[in-house]
Order: structure tokens, then sequence, then C-alpha cells
């Protein structure tokens, strides 16, 4: 038998806040919908396709929207309900592959090059999971197919809608040739300029250069960029039970100000690495809190625990105690919330001191089967859901 | 200054020093000892703030003086000696030349005047005793001791003289403690008990290990402790503080009680915990009808069991375990057979030697 050629898809939900509006309300279906932010605030948290004909975009200001699509619906967002649409597609990605590397919560990269015995060609693959996903949680997904992470990536972007695109092995350089040079990682409008500089405009002229001349500018950075215009990404797809750390982490399409508008979202993305770690049987001692403000400088705050721990309203506190320890200049486009220093289920009773979690643990596992049984949405905390 | 000295004598001092010197100091000449030439011999001292030590070494002194040197570099040289016997001496700007047969090095020192003084040395209180006693103390209590720096005062072993010219040595993590009571007659003049750190504790049973019967005495003063060999002293900050109530975790005769053949317990927890989920150890412990099982459960690679006879007839119980705890625990006994004591899941396990209770060790479950 041949060695098997490395095969990742990249899965990539398709204006997620919005399909899963659309999916909900009938009323919504094939029609202009906007999911707004705050209500005082007014910018579009997601765009569903019909209405980005018009040229709305998320992070518009729901004025200029109104302005460009005057029959726009406008809903508020449901934290809650994309939080458990996400579960259930992920656990269809987990009959396919265990090597799932969760992004946020509407994208994952899977490894599929051990797959392919069982359930056939990489493309096979993404398109019966696709066709699963609409059939069993109603929304539509969009893969690209590719041998290395940052190729899959790329290629899905450029399936959207609903659609799929694989670069077959071998092809990869050809296949990024054409393409601007900021759907390179890592290059933002800053370092675009300076690449347009250098008379780069596209990967392929990027490409055509060697390694040497993109060091000799860029240092680290050329070498980085330089590799990925010939389609090369040695980076592992990393499933969460071989992780160093579990976390999900969110761009906002609006920026975010100020912390009591953080924490439904620290909240949200607490409970979700809390079920992560519950499912991959983990604890974590560690909490570390990632912010990026609007300009795009960001820092990070950790904490260690006492007892390790799997329960999402602990990391919760956690995060905000370490929210607290910050004072917030700017706006916020991104939050993550990530546990780390993780060890396998298993809590070490202490001599001294009563087990304090006993509680939590009891609840989290009715919680659990709860979800299990009547979808997430059945129960909840108070702040996470808007809806 | 300038001496003569055997390059083992002077290796067997910088040995002395390694565990003490910082590798990473704040203060770089703490990476230095310092050698003092006198009359009297040669005396290199390493000192760490927390712990010094002093070791005296016979040598020819053609001139006293001092010098620092760096603790690593020179153990590696007089390491590599090509002759058995080796000189030093003072050179201006606080260089030390080191000289043996064809062999020849220039060494940078600092100057020997801003290395920290040891605290002083209160005699009054010293206790003489027998070495291998200590030895057996703290080789039975220091793998209990927490490497946990927020549990400060769980960082060391609590050494408590009781009547009868009897001390106890207690180690706790938070989650096993071991107690070990022995004879070691004198009055060592304390009131309560003291706690002596982990790292002036791991050096002293490396200094008892060198001749473990050789004669020693062991002193405490205001709050440093002073141990002395012929040829040796070592002094040691203790941590201040108020070591827990151990007593009150320590359950009294179990409801479970089982005899065990120390050695078969242990391979079997060896051999089981293989399989135990990466970091975690954990093991469950069953009794039985006259049958202890030992068995691991782990997702990514499977299952294992060992099953070990045993007298027990009492209800079916299941226990999990960090098999590391019991393993420590049975590593440093001495006796062939061992008594478990168990009560339910969530309460301690007991281990001691069968009627005897001067050694016990507690280890709390794991919930698996």
């Amino acid at each position: 038998m041949k060695a098997l050629v490395s095969a990742i898809v990249h899965i990539d939900m398709d204006a997620f806040y919005a399909s899963v509006e659309q999916r909900d309300n009938a009323q919504l279906r094939g029609k202009p919908v906007i999911v707004g932010g705050h209500p005082t605030r007014g910018v579009v948290l997601a765009a569903s396709y019909e209405v980005r004909q018009f040229g709305v975009r998320s992070a518009m200001p729901m004025a200029q929207a109104k302005k460009l699509a005057p029959r726009a619906i406008v809903v508020p967002p449901r934290m809650h309900a994309y939080a458990e649409a996400s579960d259930a597609v992920f656990r269809l990605f987990e009959t396919v592959t265990p090597l799932v590397e969760p992004l946020s919560l509407d994208e994952a990269f899977l490894d599929v090059t051990a797959s392919q015995e069982l359930f056939g060609a990489p493309a096979d693959i993404a398109r019966q999971l696709r066709e699963r996903i609409r059939r069993e949680t109603g929304l539509p997904a969009s893969a690209g197919i590719a041998e290395v992470k940052y190729v899959a990536k790329v290629a899905s972007d450029l399936a959207k809608p609903d659609g799929q695109r694989e670069v077959p092995a071998g092809t990869a350089k050809a296949f990024l040739a054409p393409l601007p040079v900021s759907r390179l990682w890592g290059v933002g409008p800053k370092l675009e300029a300076t690449l347009q500089g250098y008379g780069l405009k596209l990967i392929g002229d990027l490409a055509a250069h060697d390694e040497e001349w993109l060091r000799a500018r860029l240092g680290d950075t050329g070498t980085h960029l330089w590799q990925l215009s010939q389609g090369i990404d040695a980076r592992k797809v990393n499933p969460d039970r071989e992780a160093k750390s579990i976390g999900a982490q969110e761009t906002f399409d609006a920026d975010v100000h100020g912390e009591e508008a953080l924490h439904p979202h620290l909240h949200a993305q607490a409970l979700r690495v809390g079920r992560r770690l519950r499912s991959a049987k983990w604890v974590a001692k560690t909490v570390q809190l990632t912010l990026k403000y609007a300009d795009f400088t960001s820092l990070t705050r950790r904490c260690t625990l006492k007892h390790g721990t799997d329960d999402g309203q602990t990391l919760y506190r956690e995060a905000c105690r370490l929210l607290d320890s910050v004072a917030l200049e700017k706006p916020v486009r991104l939050t993550g919330v990530s546990a780390q220093n993780l060890a396998p289920l298993g809590t070490q009773l202490g001599l001294f001191e009563k087990a304090p979690e006993e509680k939590t643990r009891k609840l989290n596992q009715a919680l659990d089967a709860i979800a299990q049984r009547f979808g997430s949405k059945s129960i909840r905390p108070a702040d996470v859901d808007g809806g | 200054m300038e001496f003569r000295i055997a390059a083992d004598e002077l290796k067997k001092a910088l040995h002395r020093a390694q565990g003490i010197v910082e590798r990473k100091a704040t203060m770089p000449i703490l990476q230095n000892v310092l050698v003092t030439a006198t009359k009297q011999g040669v005396s290199v001292t390493a000192f760490d703030l927390d712990i010094g030590i002093v070791s005296d070494h016979p040598a020819e002194v053609m001139k006293p003086g001092a010098v620092t040197l760096s603790a690593k570099y020179v153990f590696d040289i007089v390491s590599n000696l090509p002759e058995a016997q080796v000189t030093i001496k003072k050179l201006p700007n606080n260089y030390a030349e080191i000289t043996s047969g064809s062999a020849n090095y220039k060494i940078v020192g600092m100057a020997p005047e801003e290395f920290p003084k040891l605290p002083k040395e209160e005699t009054g209180q010293l206790v003489k005793t027998v070495g291998g006693t200590l030895l057996e103390m703290v080789k039975k209590t220091s793998f209990a001791i927490s490497t946990d720096e927020t549990r400060y005062i769980l960082n060391g072993v609590f050494f408590e003289p009781r009547e009868d010219g009897k001390v106890r040595m207690v180690a706790t993590d938070g989650h096993r403690l071991a107690l070990v009571e022995r004879q070691l007659d004198g009055d060592f003049k304390l009131k309560g008990g003291v706690i002596i750190p982990r790292k002036g504790l791991l050096e002293l049973k490396r200094l008892l290990d060198e001749a473990p019967e050789a004669e020693c005495s062991l002193g405490f003063a205001e709050n440093s402790a002073l141990f002395k060999k012929p040829g040796l002293s070592m002094v040691m900050r203790l941590i201040d503080g108020q070591f827990p109530e151990y007593q009150r975790v320590i359950p009294k005769d179990g409801e479970k009680q089982i005899t065990l053949v120390r050695a078969r317990f242990l391979e079997g927890l060896k051999r089981i915990s293989l399989l135990s989920a990466e970091k975690s150890n954990a093991v469950k412990v069953s009794l039985a009808d006259n049958q202890l099982r030992v068995t691991a459960n782990n997702p990514d690679l499977g299952e294992a069991k060992d099953d070990i006879d045993v007298k027990y007839t009492g209800a079916a119980l299941t226990v999990g375990f960090n098999a590391r705890y019991l393993i420590d625990v049975l590593s440093v006994m001495d006796t062939d057979e061992v008594v478990l004591e168990m009560g339910d899941e969530h309460s301690p396990g007991v281990i001691h030697a069968p009627n005897d209770r001067s050694y016990t060790a507690v280890v709390m479950p794991m919930r698996v």
C-alpha cells in the first residue's frame, strides 16, 4: 500500500450567527438578516449572504447597513444558540477523525490522513461531512481540502458560501500564486504595505524570490511568509486530547467597549472550554485570558489555581478576575479564555481540606447530561443568552 | 595565599558545595565557594543565604589567605587534573592560579570580602547523635515534603522532640503524610518543633550518606539549625511558621486492615501503574473476598490488573490512589510485611509495619 498523502480539511460554517437565526426562524429564511450588536451601539455582528449583496458587512455601523439594505431584518444575538449549534457540528467532526483542532465556535481543522481507508478520498469525506452538517443541524458549511493547514484554510475561504475546494497534492504553489499577499497568515495592513513597497502584490510575486532574499529584508517573518507562499506549513493538527492547552476565543465582528460588555463573551468562552475539558477528561491548573485591542496590540494575563478544574464557572470567575487586573484603555476586538497546565482528570483529595468541588462536579455532570439529552439551550446561565 | 592539597580532598569539598551553590544566583558571588587557607589547613565554604557548609581539609599552606572560586568550573577542573596534588595560588585582581603537573589555569575570582557571612554558630545546644538514625528518619519522610512553593510551611520536615529522648519527623504535601519517631537521646531545648527546609534536609542526607555510622551532632538556635561532623559544619535557616496539626489527619485504627508482603504489593503497584494516565499515576485498589486487586485504566492504552492474595472477609471496597504515593512509602520501608488500613473511598489509606506505628504513612485517595 502506498503511503498516504497528508490530508487536512478546514471546515468553516457560513455566516454562522445569521445562519443559525435563519434556521431557527422560518420567517428569516431567504431574507436579508443582520445579527445586530448592542442595541445602543448599533453595529453589525453578522450578515446573512442575502444581505451581503447590498454591501452590508460585519462591523459596519447599523445606520449605514440600514441605508444600504433598508429592508434587512435585524435580530439580537443569541450566543447560547450558537454555542449549542457549534457543539453539534463538532460532534459530527469527531465521527470522522479524532484529530480535530477547534479554531473557534464555527471553524476547525480535521486531519483526515488516516481516515481515507475508512471513509474514502478527502474531498468525499468533506462532502459527506457538509451534507451531514446540513441534514443534522440545518446549517451550511464550506470546506477546504489540502495537504497542509494554511492552504486548506485559504481554500475554504474561496469556496464560500456552501461550497468546497480541493487543492490536490503538489498544486498548492500554483493555487496560491494569483492571490493577494494579504491572504498570507500574519500579513496585516502594515506588513502588506511593506510588501507592496518591495513590489510584492501577489503571493506568486513573493514565491518567485528565494528564501534568502525575503529573509534579508524581513528576518524570520520573511522565512515564514516564503514558506507559506510555497504551500509549506509544518504545523500539525492539534486535537484537545493531546493539546497543551484548550482555549476558546472570538474575534468580535464589532469592537467591544468596557469590561461589562466583555463578560458575556468570556462567560460563553469559559463554559465552552469547561465542556471541552470535561469531554477530553482533563483538568486545568492555569487559566489564561487573552485580549486583543482594536489597534491589534494584545496582552495576556494568567493565573494558577490551587486545584485543577474542568468547571466553566470557575474558569469564568478567574477570567473575570484577570480582566479586573487589566486597565482597559481601548476597545477590544478579541477575547480568549484558555485552560493550560493540563492534567488528566482524577482529582487528588487533600488531607487538610474537604473536597470543595464535589457539589460543582455533580452539577456539571447533571448539566452535561441535560445538554446531551435535550440540547444545551434547555439549561443555561442567565447572562450568556441575550435572546 | 598559596597552598598545596590532594586533588581528591579538594574535589570532596567542592562536591559537597555543588548542591548548595546557586546556578542562577541573583548574587553572582553565590556561584562561588570561599576558599580560606590557615595554618590549620584549608576550609571551603558554600552558602546560598539559607544554607551554608564549611568543609575543612588538610593542606600544606605556604601562605595563608582567601580567594573565591567558581564552584562548578573548579570542580570540573579538579576532576580532570593530571596529578594527585594541586597547588592554588592567589594572583593580583582576585585571579587564582591552579597548577597540577603540566596543567595550569588562571581563573577569574571575586574578592573574598564580598562573600556573605554565614550566620554565627551557637554551639550551646548541640546534641550528639548517630548519623544512621538521623539518615533513616530523613529518608523515611523527605519524599513527602511539598515542592509547591505556595505552601511554604510544607516545604520542609517538622522536627519535633517528644518525651523520653524520642524525636518525631513529619512531612506532608497536603495529599500524603509520613511520620517517623525514633530515639535521638539528648535535649534539643526546643519548645514544640521546628521546620527544617527541604533543600537543607537533602544536603544533610547527602552528608550523612558519606559515612552513616560516624558520630555527628545536631542543634538548634534562634531560627537556624546547626549540624556538625568531623571536618564539616552546616548551618541552615529554618522555615518560620506553624506546621499544620498533623495528628488530626492520622486516622486511628482503620476498620479494614490487611497485611501484605511489602515487596509483592510494591511490584504490583509498579507494574500496574505503567498503564495509568500520564502524570496522574492513578490506580484503583480493590478489596474483596481474600483478594486485593490493583487496576489501572487508560483511555489511550487499555487496562491492567494484578491480584494479590490477602486475608480479608469484609465488604467489597474500591479506592483510587496515586500509585506514586504508595510506591514512595513502600520503597523506604524495611519490614517484610506491611499493614494497609482503609476506610471508604474518600478516607485516607494508612500504611505501617505490623504492630508498629513508629513509622506511619497516610495517603489520601484520588477520585477516579
